[in-house]
């Protein structure tokens, strides 16, 4: 059955990731996506290389794994919005359109007559969805946005890295673009649930999504614990309020003890043949545990450093005790149950290749995620698309191409 | 007007953190969210604190922190799941629901006769959703997932930290439950989906949401680096492989984070920094130049940052146009006009605690804007109001629920 999403229709202006990855959603589940880029270098993340994807004969393309990770599922057009041809054609597709998505800086689509109030006035059902880095109003409005900077300027940093008195202290970015991805994510909420909307009132609208919005959003946790009288503070791989929640080493390395609560404890110190620990005044409840933790980490280091990781992980699953390992990408995608879920899809490339991505996490008993498109070369689906959506003669996108319009 | 989703019913039998955010993301936008609870104790993360919500006059109430930032928007009705009244209790509330959240694990519900078979012969139209550690199906799916695990085996750890030869270098996880809190994200994304399949066809399903696989699908670029060479990425700390100054210093009073993407901006930052000979230094003239002398260069400006403020950074680098940014302390975050200006702060009254703060949905809606009316639920405070109004139960059936330990 196609996917859930089957008949809507994108129009996709954004560029690099947190719009693209709004957009790959939808993709997925089964909306028809036309992604428009600048004729010749298109995207922007296109470049951002190496690695890029190599062709069969081994020899880098001109498609990096950056963009390959945000736009498969998408038909590429290759427009420049900064004609006013460009901009015709860009309206035009706009009425055959369900869905708007730029992430142009604010005022950036306006210059272009491309902003929501002229595209709703031609087509009052479409969803017109804006991403920027602070918002489509405030003081910082028109400035641009970086994920680094909102990890840095939204607290998260501030929570992430080792403990300030240990040695390396300080604050870390988390290793992906999480601000990115979490506004890519509440957009193609957003845009989900006016389509509801759509479907009762008729109605479109105007949606702004921001990285800043985001970023305090996803920290809603640390804050809530803030505003009731704890600053958070960074802990490194240790719970600033459970133990023992941390990483210990093992025989062969380190691995991470996750034991929520009492029962659990109990549990864990019988498995590993301390059972008088948990009644040890020291250890007896968490709030002890938290007190002594030092003692609590000695203590245990000194039992887990006697068997591998593996042994562990099993010693401890049976006793109802989360553990497990801290692995790289390499060993991340070997896990058996990577292996079972179907981690890694790989979809026919034009370029003659397979190229390699992450499955969908969303997984449907009726409408399955289908993987139809590998990410599009730039303007790879321009003429499909002028031709099968506008009716648009030979003779004028021969026309447009000359006068570097569109490219094919 | 309101919400987009003011016309679905969710009934949200999860807890802890994963599926009860996508119940609060559901319940921000407009529906109404049912939240089924353990008589007495509740939800798991009622009980996560201190810090604990504060009343009027300061002392504390019996509702923590951690709860009040998943739980906003909902109902919440206690019911003992493993008594047989309970459990036909709940067979009913379903029959009237769109959409049910579950993040039992794997197995727990269908044991109660309350799996999406046996509700799918009540109502075909509902949509499932079993949030799980690592699915509902493969050689895992009856072990427990837990964020910090999953963030581990999942990979993020492997590429979050400083780099391993610097003080300190190790994995680190992210200071927030990111796995938990993006799955509760593609779990929203999908029962939306679902009720656009439902619109169309009329058909509910099942839905099957992992930490494991929503962990590894945001592992995006840094994923898809891997995936095309083969070779696992390694841990940079706040540096950039390919650009430098592209990291956080130290400045007299804090950090300040400096992103010259190109050779222009490392010219306009050296006239702000007062220190133009290292523009023209032929050793950090180009961006190539400076990652090859990377040790050199990032020695040269930590001495610089060291004089200023980070404020004073953040304003001179901000009048040249270089891009830069505070790392602040979610006290600071607060204080940025821009939050102000957007309103993130939000109040709600609060039945024990008075008023409380939480932050706004990032979601804005021109037709339909996002209304926090409802704050987090006390325990089974809405218990008799759904039994009477969805199930038409009589108040003698209550006290009788109530005293057979059902509710």
């Amino acid at each position: 059955m196609p996917g859930p999403l089957h008949g809507v229709r994108v129009l996709d202006l954004s560029r690099v990731l947190a719009g693209p990855w709004c957009v790959q959603n939808l993709g997925d589940l089964g909306a028809d996506v036309i992604k428009v880029e600048r004729p010749g270098a298109g995207d922007d993340s296109r470049q951002w290389g190496p690695p890029f994807l190599k062709d069969a004969q081994g020899r880098d393309t001109s498609e990096s794994a950056y963009y390959l990770s945000a736009n498969r599922n998408k038909r590429s057009v290759a427009i420049d919005v900064s004609t006013p041809d460009g901009q015709a054609l860009i309206r035009r597709l706009a009425e055959h359109s369900d869905i708007f998505i730029e992430n142009y800086k604010v005022g950036g689509m306006a210059k272009f007559g491309l902003d929501a109030g002229p595209i709703r006035l031609h087509n009052p059902r479409i969803i017109y969805c804006s991403i920027t880095g602070f918002g489509q109003d405030g003081p910082f409005a028109e400035r641009p946005g970086y994920d680094y900077l909102f990890q840095g300027l939204g607290g998260l940093m501030s929570v992430t890295g080792e403990r300030d008195d240990r040695p390396g202290g300080g604050p870390q970015r988390v290793g992906v673009p999480i601000v990115d991805l979490f506004t890519g994510m509440y957009a193609t909420i957003a845009i989900l649930a006016a389509l509801h909307h759509r479907d009762l009132t008729g109605d479109g609208q105007t949606i702004d999504v921001s990285l800043f919005d985001a970023v305090m959003a996803l920290s809603s946790g640390q804050l809530s614990h803030y505003w009731c009288g704890l600053t958070p503070k960074r802990t490194g791989n240790a719970s600033y309020a459970i133990a023992p929640y941390g990483v210990y080493p093992c025989a062969d390395g380190q691995m991470i003890v996750a034991s929520a609560n009492q029962s659990q404890f109990v549990a864990l110190c019988k498995v590993i043949g301390k059972p008088e620990w948990s009644s040890d005044p020291r250890f007896v409840n968490n709030a002890a545990r938290m007190s002594n933790y030092d003692a609590l980490y000695e203590s245990l280091s000194s039992v887990f450093r006697s068997k591998t990781r593996v042994e562990w992980e099993a010693i401890l699953f049976k006793a109802g005790v989360p553990a497990g390992p801290i692995n790289d990408y390499a060993q991340a995608v070997a896990h058996p149950q990577a292996a079972h879920r179907g981690t890694r899809v790989e979809l026919e490339h034009t370029l003659g290749v397979r190229a390699p991505g992450v499955a969908s996490p969303m997984r449907f008993s009726t409408t399955p995620v289908e993987y139809r498109r590998a990410p599009p070369v730039c303007g790879q689906h321009t003429r499909e698309v002028l031709s099968e959506l506008l009716a648009m003669p030979d003779a004028e996108i021969a026309r447009l191409e000359a006068d570097k319009v569109i490219a094919t | 007007m309101a919400g987009p989703l003011s016309h679905i019913r969710v009934l949200d039998l999860s807890r802890v953190l994963a599926a009860p955010w996508t119940g609060q993301n559901l319940a921000d936008l407009g529906a109404e969210v049912i939240k089924i609870e353990r008589p007495q104790k509740g939800d798991d993360s009622r009980a996560f604190g201190p810090p604990w919500l504060k009343d009027a006059s300061g002392a504390e109430t019996g509702e923590s922190a951690y709860f009040a930032c998943a739980n906003r928007g909902k109902k919440s009705v206690t019911i003992n799941l493993s008594s047989p009244e309970g459990q036909r209790i709940v067979r009913e509330l379903a029959a009237q629901s769109d959409v049910l959240l579950e993040n039992y694990k794997f197995g727990d519900l269908a044991r109660y006769g309350l799996g999406y078979e046996d509700l799918k012969k009540v109502n075909p139209r509902l949509i499932y959703c079993s949030v799980t550690g690592f699915g509902q199906t493969g050689p895992y799916r009856d072990r427990p997932g837990y964020d910090f695990m999953i963030q581990g085996m999942g990979g993020l750890m492997s590429i979050t930290g400083e780099r391993d030869e610097l003080p300190g270098g190790g994995p680190q996880k992210a200071g927030i439950p990111i796995a938990d809190i993006m799955t509760g994200m593609y779990a929203t994304i999908a029962v939306c989906a679902a009720l656009a399949h439902r619109a169309e066809t009329g058909a509910g399903q099942h839905l099957d949401l992992a930490l494991l696989d929503s962990q590894v699908a945001v592992l995006a670029n840094q994923g898809a680096n891997y995936l095309a060479t083969g070779v696992a990425p390694p841990r940079l700390g706040n540096a950039h492989p390919n650009i430098v100054p592209y990291q956080t210093f130290k400045t007299a009073d804090g950090d300040v984070i400096l992103a010259c993407g190109n050779d222009n901006l490392f010219r306009k930052f050296c006239d702000v920094g007062s220190c133009q000979h290292l523009a023209t230094d032929p050793r950090f003239a180009t961006n190539g130049k400076r990652v090859e002398n990377r040790a050199e260069l990032t020695a040269l400006l930590n001495e610089i940052f060291l004089r200023r403020s980070t404020r004073d950074w953040v304003a001179a680098l901000e009048a040249a146009g270089v891009p830069n940014g505070p790392i602040n302390s979610l006290e600071q975050v607060f204080q940025e006009p821009q939050a102000v200006a957007r309103g993130l702060r939000i109040e709600m009254q609060h039945p024990l605690a008075g008023s409380i703060s939480l932050i706004r949905s990032p979601m804005r809606f021109s037709e339909t804007p996002i209304e926090h009316t409802v704050p987090p639920p006390l325990l089974g405070q809405h218990t008799e109001e759904i039994l009477r109004s969805m199930l038409g139960r009589s108040d003698e059936d209550i006290a009788k629920l109530r005293s057979d330990g059902a509710i």
